[in-house]
């Protein structure tokens, strides 16, 4: 965080600016795994029924024939004029699958995080101004297991559970047939799109319930820990103790001193959360038949289709910067201390 | 049930906690399979299609690639083609020889083929279809020329002589008027009217369809089949709806049809077992079709045309020595392969052309018969063969399924069973495996086929013309010459006769090793009718086949 | 893990109350596996992969029984061998990938916070790029490059795996290099000339470890759950090469349709009670280690305040 004395506005700015060379190594380290990486996205197309010399044509077509500095150039070049391209694998354009599947993988990790955080950071809190004791010690351990449990196993034990509980709960999908056919489209985001129409709101929320509620889970683990050790932290500060000294309850300095304090760091080390939500929503994704982004970024992946990759980390990785953005400015503004 | 689900869970803790203790005490010999129940699916027979029907839901765990005919080459894609587009003609469930549907074809000769298009056929847009709309679809498909595209399918209409840009050969299709279209082939070839039934040949609206670009999949799509593609979402879903203007030999009936796309088969199972969608097809493992057919949902078995077969590297190693493949063809039990890998869902295979096709005959079984080991020390003994022979087998990993590590495993036990030879296994993830096997990393390496269309020159030409298109170095130059004669041969019995000869000196000369044929497999919801008549070796999923009530 | 001279068993053993029975029951449970995993060969009835006992083969999916206590799997293995076996994957994966990624992360930290300027700021930008990369990702290309050189065994893993902690380590031992630089003896350590590899050895080196066990501990937990996650999703270690239980858990997903649950259930709550135990112990180390979480046992304030300040700094004396 910068000291040097200057507006908001400018320390957004040289923020944002910061974004473009964390792009390049990003888009740099895409580039280096997947060309490195044994295989390649043509000699696989049309299940190996292709003769060598068909293939030597198709590799030469996409440039795979020309040496691999000028690849990297022309890679670069292409994405700094926002050509993200076609995938190879299946010929989508790159915006037209962050279009259509960016929207489930919002709304999944945003409910998720909602959960998370709506159950993380109270318990959190209790627990750490509870240090030790008979509170403590289980939600401590619930953090740690609900973290511990393989995403993918939680999903199958809640669905075979809930399969057996309530047999007409949807465990799969993002909404009925009808809805996905009958809600207008207007943003790509179904849950947005159904609230706005109404018919079919209910329909598509509770599609979202269970898979939100399983990768909240994994990351209310996280925060649970991180706000309870927080919280720790700064009840043991001085000023805390401070507040002690001076006979304010110990409710009232949790409340006023510890509690606000605390959160500073939280809120950053959520904001770094997003890598482990985005490997979490691939396996949540895979469990609940989601149709978002991260399992197709796996797909891709395994397809050596550094087309499609490299233009979904792109997509990642501007969230990732941003999200650390807003998360430096909110600090700046809930932390006196930071001068920017 | 809850309640069941939270005893089992609570037993469970209890033995975990014993486990460690109990461990040491178990040294006692295991009880012998035959003990226990085997496995086995009880398949349906499925109820026949109603006059009527409401509206149902297919799930599936296929892809797709493309919307417009001019972007795809797999079952997923095709399956939507084929409910949105006529093709000149078409392979009835279950038949094996196109019949018409916009047309009529024939061969004149083993060259050229003549259609006679139906009069007064339309595309659901209005626009009129004629033999130009025929023309320009195959024109465009081979212009194209995607990558993920089955233009290559086409050869013998292509001409090539620019390998960066083929295009329609000049002459080869013909249009004397509005519903006469003829093909004059670049070599005889008695598959291609094969082709054309297949949704490489779909016939587009020429004025809808760019003819150097492919419309997007979301983009408005306009043919003339039962259904229409009312909406399109990516990974998710396709709803279809009744073609009004649909005039061809077999009109859908259920108003609408949803198609749900998985990415996985769990959830596919069990969303056909709580009823969320109405078929479930395509992909269910042994073990959910076990499940779901125990759980009294309807588990119908059709013929299939997948294979899976070992191919031999005879380039270098000990895949060079004809007693070695022979020997191992000698004693692999393909029963136990079925059974114990795949609980008995899939058919042992002994030829590589699969039942059903004309010529086909289990050479393996004439010439090795049932597992022998004694013959198969013989085998090498006679060749002076050391033994045990080391082998390294190769599988894909989980291309495909898990069950192949299973059959590699099995296959594995069985030859080191023998004491002749000594078996490891290596995968490699599917990408890199293609590249690998050609270069000669394994000795004896698993591949799968689904034909392209249903002839059984599809399961030879690719196979064993020189290597096949897995380039494992076999050749044979009287297999090459019966393979051309049974291309243009005209007469059914003399090319039944000659695909026979090849089966038998295929058997003889052990390039590829036969496991297994696949099955076409769908589990069914209530009231679902006809679904048992599409399930066929072409895996076209008839839509309007299909009714619910 | 052996520390530079250090009081910290002292230190852990003074812990009270729940923390320290939680820190305790964490190390127990961890101990078991690594007891299962040295011993796998004497506990485990069978082999990791063995079907056949004297040319018969096990019965496949057999429920839970004296033979086989946890029953067995649809690869006619038994479950019971194949989750203490699965003990010795993990602990192996673990162990290699811990030692590779602080054998990488501690040194890169030392040089980059010791030197500081352009290494420091090229480093700490590339290890961010690097964390920011989804991990899953990460390791499934990872695995790509290496099972090519190393077959898809636990080393190709383990090392697919080593590169996302990698950062981990960097960052926190680059943090703690850069403060204790500044510090009075290190300034007059360079005052006097020493050479700065001896400076980095003998007097950061010491301090810097400290943190080590704690990230070490909890990386372990975190290493394993991505070896599950890539065995989930087929990518990891294949069954005939050693027991991996995400492998399981993928193979045992279709088996619940059958009402078969032993399959799915043991390796999962092998993993759940493997990563709980290795979360406890690093977070029990990180609470009796980490100054600012340390417990101050003077807590009530009472006059002389400085009794309870002493004590602080006597502890965190070095």
């Amino acid at each position: 965080m910068s000291s040097s004395r200057g507006s908001l506005p400018r320390y957004i700015a040289v923020r944002t600016l910061l974004v473009i060379p964390m792009m390049w190594v990003l888009l740099t380290m895409v580039f280096i795994l997947l060309r490195v990486a044994p295989g390649d996205p043509v000699t696989a197309a049309a299940g190996g029924k292709l003769s060598a010399d068909e293939i030597a044509r198709r590799q030469a077509a996409l440039g795979l024939d020309q040496p691999l500095f000028q690849q990297y150039l022309d890679y670069l070049g292409d994405v700094v004029r926002f050509r993200f391209g076609n995938a190879i694998s299946d010929g989508t354009p790159v915006t037209t699958l962050i279009r259509d599947h960016g929207g489930a993988t919002l709304t999944l990790t945003i409910g998720a995080f909602i959960f998370a955080v709506g159950v993380g950071v109270p318990l959190g809190r209790w627990a750490g101004r509870h240090r030790d004791t008979i509170i403590d010690a289980p939600i401590r351990l619930l953090g740690i297991v609900v973290y511990a449990a393989p995403v993918f196993w939680m999903g199958i034990l809640l669905i075979l559970l809930i399969g057996n509980l309530w047999p007409s709960w949807p465990t799969s999908g993002i909404a009925s047939p009808q809805a996905i056919f009958e809600v207008p489209t207007h943003t790509h985001i179904l849950l947005v799109d159904a609230a706005i129409d109404g018919t079919y709101f209910w329909d598509v929320l509770q599609h979202h319930l269970l898979p939100c509620f399983v990768l909240g889970l994994l990351l209310a683990g996280v925060i649970v820990r991180l706000v309870r050790i927080n919280v720790i932290q700064t009840m043991q500060a001085d000023y805390v103790e401070a507040a002690r000294a001076r006979g304010i309850s110990e409710r009232v300095v949790v409340r006023d001193h510890a509690f606000r304090n605390a959160l500073v760091p939280v809120v950053t080390v959520i904001g770094l959360q997003v890598a482990l939500t985005l490997s979490g929503a691939v396996l949540t994704e895979n469990t609940f038949n989601w149709p978002g982004l991260g399992t197709d970024l796996v797909d891709y992946v395994i397809a050596r289709d550094y087309v499609a990759v490299q233009g979904l980390v792109t997509f990642f990785a501007l969230i990732v910067v941003i999200v650390s953005v807003v998360v430096d400015v909110i600090n700046a503004l809930i932390d006196p201390r930071v001068r920017y | 049930m809850v309640t069941a689900v939270k005893r089992k869970l609570g037993a469970l803790l209890g033995v975990s906690v014993l486990a460690v203790g109990m461990a040491a005490c178990s040294d006692t010999p295991p009880p012998a399979s035959e003990d226990r129940e085997p496995l086995g699916v009880n398949y349906s027979t499925g109820d026949p299609a109603a006059d009527s029907s409401d509206e149902w839901t297919l799930g599936t765990t296929d892809t797709i690639t493309a919307v417009d005919p001019a972007g795809a080459y797999d079952f997923g894609s095709w399956n939507l083609q084929y409910q949105m587009f006529q093709t000149l003609v078409s392979v009835p469930a279950n038949g094996s020889e196109p019949e018409p549907d916009a047309a009529s074809c024939a061969y004149d000769d083993p060259q050229t083929i003549t259609c006679d298009l139906d009069e007064g056929l339309t595309f659901a847009n209005g626009n009129e279809l004629t033999s130009s709309d025929v023309k320009y679809s195959l024109e465009r498909n081979i212009a194209i020329n995607d990558p993920n595209g089955s233009a290559i399918l086409l050869g013998s209409i292509i001409d090539d002589s620019n390998p960066d840009k083929p295009v329609l050969a000049k002459g080869a299709v013909e249009t004397p008027d509005d519903t006469t279209v003829v093909f004059h082939l670049n070599k005889p070839d008695l598959t291609f009217l094969k082709v054309l039934s297949t949704a490489t040949a779909s016939i587009v609206d020429e004025e809808v369809y760019p003819a150097n670009k492919e419309l997007a999949d979301t983009d408005e799509h306009s043919g003339s089949g039962p259904y229409v593609l009312a909406q399109y979402k990516d990974g998710v879903q396709a709803t279809f709806e009744l073609n009004e203007n649909y005039a061809g030999p077999h009109p859908g009936i259920a108003p609408r049809v949803y198609v749900s796309y998985y990415k996985d088969d769990a959830s596919l199972a069990s969303d056909i077992k709580k009823g969320a969608i109405d078929i479930a097809w395509r992909s269910l493992s042994p073990t959910q079709q076990q499940g779901l057919a125990d759980d009294g949902v309807a588990v119908l078995k059709g013929n299939g045309s997948e294979f899976r077969y070992w191919v031999w590297d005879m380039n270098e190693g000990a895949g060079t020595e004809a007693a070695v493949r022979q020997a191992v063809a000698q004693v692999l039990d393909r029963d136990q392969i079925s059974a114990n890998a795949y609980d008995g869902t899939v058919t042992p295979s002994y030829s590589i052309v699969p039942p059903g096709f004309g010529g086909q005959k289990d050479s393996f079984m004439d010439v090795y018969g049932d597992p022998d080991v004694d013959a198969a020390t013989a085998l090498l003994e006679d060749a002076g063969v050391e033994t045990p022979v080391a082998l390294k087998l190769g599988y894909p990993q989980e291309h495909y399924g898990p069950n192949a590590v299973d059959e590699a495993t099995e296959i594995a036990e069985q030859l080191n069973d023998t004491g002749l030879f000594d078996v490891t296994t290596e995968t490699g993830e599917w990408e890199q495996y293609q590249t690998d096997y050609k270069k000669d990393a394994y000795d004896l390496f698993m591949l799968g086929w689904y034909p392209d269309f249903l002839d059984a020159d599809n399961y030879l030409s690719p196979f064993v013309v020189d290597g096949g298109f897995f380039a494992n170095g076999y050749s044979n130059d009287e297999v090459n010459t019966l393979v051309d004669e049974e291309l243009a041969e005209t007469d059914e019995a003399a090319r039944d006769e000659i695909i026979g000869q090849i089966q038998d000196i295929v058997a003889e000369d052990v390039p590829l090793i036969p496991s297994w044929n696949g099955a076409n497999i769908a589990a069914v919801g209530e009231g679902m009718g006809g679904v048992q008549d599409t399930l066929d070796p072409t895996y076209i999923f008839r839509f309007w086949m299909i009714t619910k009530s | 893990m052996a520390l530079p001279g250090f009081g910290w068993t002292t230190r852990v053993w003074r812990t009270r109350g729940l923390a320290r029975w939680m820190f305790w029951i964490g190390l127990a449970i961890t101990a078991a596996f690594v007891v299962l995993a040295i011993f796998a060969p004497l506990i485990a009835p069978y082999g990791f992969a063995e079907s056949r006992v004297d040319g018969v083969k096990l019965p496949k999916l057999a429920p839970p029984s004296s033979y086989f206590i946890f029953g067995t799997n649809d690869m006619f293995y038994d479950v019971f061998s194949r989750v203490v076996w699965g003990a010795r994957t993990a602990m192996e994966v673990i162990v290699i990938s811990v030692i590779f990624s602080v054998a990488i992360g501690v040194p890169l930290g030392l040089v980059a916070g010791f030197i500081g300027g352009v290494v420091d700021r090229v480093l700490v930008f590339l290890m961010d790029a690097l964390y920011a990369f989804p991990s899953l990702l990460l390791a499934i290309v990872m695995a790509f490059l290496l099972n090519q050189k190393l077959g898809n065994g636990i080393v190709a893993a383990a090392l697919s795996i080593t590169v996302i902690y990698i950062p981990q380590y960097f960052r926190v031992v680059r943090n703690t290099t850069v403060s204790v630089r500044e510090a009075t003896y290190v300034e007059a350590a360079r005052a006097l000339g020493a050479n700065p590899f001896t400076v980095m050895r003998k007097y950061l080196f010491g301090n810097v470890i400290q943190s080590v066990p704690v990230i070490g501990t909890l990386n372990a937990a975190d290493a394993l759950s991505t070896l599950a996650a890539l065995g989930f999703l087929g990518m990891g270690i294949q069954p005939n090469e050693a027991a991996e239980w995400g492998y399981d858990l993928n193979r045992a997903l279709d088996d619940p349709l059958i009402g078969v649950w032993w399959t799915g259930l043991f390796p999962g709550l092998a993993i759940v009670l493997l990563i709980t135990g290795l979360t406890l112990v690093g977070e029990g180390l990180n609470e009796t280690l980490n100054p600012a979480l340390r417990r101050r046992r003077m807590l009530p304030v009472r006059f002389p305040a400085r009794a309870g300040a002493d004590e602080r700094e006597t502890e965190a004396g070095r």
